[in-house]
């Protein structure tokens, strides 16, 4: 497969993660603008463990996934009783406070007779696993996404299951699901937690996949980009997330002859977007008509929106 | 005690260009229930539109003070009527990725125009510094204060005694209720914006010219100083917004004076991470935001 | 599922792969510098190549380079160029077009017998 295809189709697996960490917070009606944090947690101890402990693989994906959840875990517990903005604009001062850290960090041993680990501002370099082991660029694009789809079947069992409907109404209506018995606390924090280790584990293959993270990449731009993922693509599937990435990702690619002004071409048909459909392109009436056409027999119980035949609102 | 005295003046007088960058913040917020991530973008065109002329025509400063602003302006009412006018009341998400998306674009824009890291920015003042006892203070931020203090009390004229400020405080209490009693919400909104942009403006033309340049992160930089202070001050609070303003400045220079320049912005989101989990709803707002505000009318910011 | 099937093949691979590929492989060390041409934002770019460990040029290499903001990644993805070899060993050009000045990360991924990723961290500035 050709070397630029297998790095496009690498980067929008990658991104992806982040994306649906986002999306799984949105869909309990919180908006974040910090999953970045995460993404970023997840890069640097993926990259620890393998590149300067020389521990396998897996063991640094597994490690940068809990290192997200727990850091997930633990700034949800403060911040899930706030709301809106203020929970946003709390997200987005935890992710720059965690990007400033990472500028301050330092901790490097020596390989080969080099210094290798974060340093500071000037990133963490050389975290070369893929190339030591020998891991083909396909191959890595492989084990991308077939994490992934393990982690849309996840999405994809949750939407089915209580907890994501659980999800979904406190999402609608926080009050009214409290007063049916949700712990919405409790499964907020759980969403967070999931939402972070996602993120965590998107980052470990980030780190991986590019060799080298610096702190600048995990800024709010990336924080607000992945929120725009799944507005883009729209929030009635976990597909939406993933379309909201290969519209981006796939558009800066094909408007390449647009050169300088991509920019301004790609945030105008957004914006355009969003005025057609403030809910994404995929949003939940779309996928609930298109689950009651592809099923034969009734489709699982739709959300309020849809039985409602109104525009969430 | 004096160098202490003498980091909060500047801490003041840092403070209350982040004031007024609130200010408009909550001006938008306070009407709209919605947050504009184009905000700082905005200013960033006007800015760069006075440069360009100061740098190719040799402007002189008043002429760059109003095209900062005039641009300013002209770049806040294109946001309004692409990303929030058309938008219902509901959708709070879909206009705040909308806004984003046309932060790339004013972004992107803007260093077309001027493609470089900096540029050079005209001054208001010759830079000379003026003694008042021990204190020293910077003219330029002499000047950023008062008119931090005349557009404050000029907003407060507005707000107060005029039919417009009326309508306005009228929609920030609730905009179902002043529609329905025969206020023009949209055109009053549009014109909400437009103030809001021209005071983002003048803050963004008067912190140039403090500094003596212009940078290429002039936008993220004035959206998230405005964001962070009006979050310190209390959400869509007008008197909020200054008092969180001047309370971020005091807190960076102290930062900056005692663990130097990186911890200074760590130590601003320090501050405000606490102050939200602490107290959310900032100085001046309420202690806690209930969820049942939350449902208020036009207030569904988060579920669209 | 499609999903179990594409895990457990890439899971297959992975560790066949990793069990013959243990020995590290070569490690590569690089030098770039950028020469602004002409044109604005087209930069001339000689890259020299030298085994980390012994020193060594590197010949023979396929050699492609790269770019991308460390700020908006993968938002100004400069398309992968070709690098055609040097007058001397294991040095390369390339010419590489930027979307904008500032601060990038300039990857050099190496193929053919030796595969690395170097990843240099310039700033562009325009000419004053």
């Amino acid at each position: 497969m050709d070397d630029h295809l297998t790095g496009i189709l690498s980067n929008i697996g990658v991104i992806s993660f982040v994306a649906l960490s986002a999306y799984l917070l949105l869909l309990t009606g919180e908006i974040s603008f910090g999953q970045q944090a995460f993404f970023a947690i997840g890069a640097y101890t993926a990259g620890i463990v393998t590149a300067m402990w020389q521990l396998p693989f897996w063991l640094g994906l597994g490690a940068g996934a809990a290192a997200g959840g727990a850091a997930a875990l633990f700034v949800g517990l403060p911040t899930l009783r706030l709301h809106g903005l203020q929970f946003a604009i709390a997200t987005l001062a935890f992710a720059e406070a965690v990007r400033i850290l990472f500028e301050l960090f330092r901790y490097q041993v020596v390989r080969d007779g080099e210094p290798v680990g974060p340093n500071g501002i000037e990133g963490f370099r050389n975290i070369r696993y893929i190339f030591e082991h020998d891991v083909s660029a396909t191959q890595f694009m492989l084990i991308i996404y077939g994490l992934l789809g393990m982690t849309l079947f996840g999405f994809f069992l949750l939407e089915r299951s209580r907890l994501g409907v659980a999800f979904r109404m406190i999402g609608q209506d926080g009050l009214l699901a409290a007063a049916q018995g949700v712990p919405v606390f409790r499964v907020k924090l759980m969403a967070a937690c999931l939402a972070g280790a996602i993120a965590g584990l998107g980052g470990g293959l980030y780190a991986h996949l590019t060799t080298y993270v610096e702190p600048a990449i995990f800024d709010v731009m990336l924080g607000v980009h992945s929120l725009a993922y799944g507005l883009i693509g729209g929030l009635g599937t976990a597909f939406g997330p993933l379309l909201g990435v290969v519209i981006d990702i796939g558009l800066l690619e094909s408007t390449r002859w647009f050169a300088g002004y991509r920019m301004i071409v790609f945030g105008g048909l957004v914006a355009v977007l969003l005025i057609v459909r403030p809910r994404g392109l995929l949003d939940e009436r779309l996928v609930h008509r298109i689950r009651r056409l592809v099923s034969r027999r009734p489709p699982p119980a739709p959300t309020n929106a849809a039985v409602l035949g109104e525009e969430p609102s | 005690m004096i160098p202490f005295i003498q980091t909060t003046l500047d801490g003041l007088m840092v403070g209350s260009s982040y004031g007024l960058l609130a200010l408009g913040f909550a001006l938008i917020f306070g009407v709209m229930r919605r947050l504009n991530l184009s905000y700082g973008p905005s200013i960033m065109v006007g800015a760069y539109l006075g440069t360009l002329l100061y740098i190719q025509f040799g402007a002189p400063t008043y002429v760059v003070a109003i095209v900062a602003v005039a641009g300013s302006v002209m770049a806040g009412v294109y946001v309004e009527r692409l990303c929030f006018a058309p938008l219902g009341v509901g959708a709070g998400v879909a206009s705040m990725v909308s806004s984003f998306a046309i932060w790339m674009q004013l972004e992107q824009a803007s260093l077309l125009m001027l493609p470089r890291h900096s540029y050079p920015f005209p001054s208001l003042t010759s830079g000379e510094l003026l003694s008042v006892g021990p204190l020293v203070v910077r003219p330029d931020y002499l000047i950023m204060l008062a008119a931090m203090l005349a557009i404050t009390a000029a907003l407060h004229l507005l707000l107060y005694r005029t039919r417009f400020g009326l309508g306005l405080r009228a929609i920030i209490e609730n905009s179902v209720a002043a529609s329905l009693s025969g206020i023009d919400v949209r055109s009053t909104m549009l014109k909400a914006f437009a103030l809001a942009s021209a005071i983002g403006g003048v803050a963004g033309f008067l912190v140039l010219s403090a500094n003596q340049q212009v940078t290429a992160m002039l936008g993220m930089w004035a959206t998230l100083k405005g964001l962070i202070a009006m979050m310190i001050g209390g959400l869509g609070s007008i008197p909020g917004a200054i008092v969180g303003g001047l309370v971020l400045g005091v807190i960076e220079v102290h930062s900056q004076t005692l663990f130097g320049p990186q911890v200074r912005d760590l130590a601003a989101y320090g501050v405000l991470f606490v102050l939200l989990v602490l107290r959310p709803g900032g100085i001046f707002g309420t202690a806690a935001v209930s969820e049942s505000a939350a449902h208020r009318g036009g207030d569904r910011w988060t579920t669209t | 599922m499609i999903a179990a099937r594409g895990l457990l093949l890439s899971l297959f691979v992975v560790t066949v792969s990793s069990a013959s590929g243990w020995a590290a492989g070569v490690k590569a060390k690089a030098e770039v510098s950028c020469a602004a041409t002409a044109k604005p934002l087209e930069y001339d770019c000689a890259i020299k190549l030298s085994d980390a460990r012994s020193g060594a040029a590197l010949t023979g290499v396929e050699v492609t380079v790269g770019a991308d903001m460390p700020s908006m990644p993968m938002a100004h993805n400069v398309k992968p160029v070709k690098a055609t070899p040097g007058s001397e060993p294991g040095t390369y050009r390339a010419q590489i077009k930027l979307e904008m000045h500032g601060d990038w990360a300039v990857k050099v991924d190496l193929a053919g017998p030796v595969r690395d990723r170097i990843v240099k961290s310039m700033r562009f500035e325009p000419k004053p």
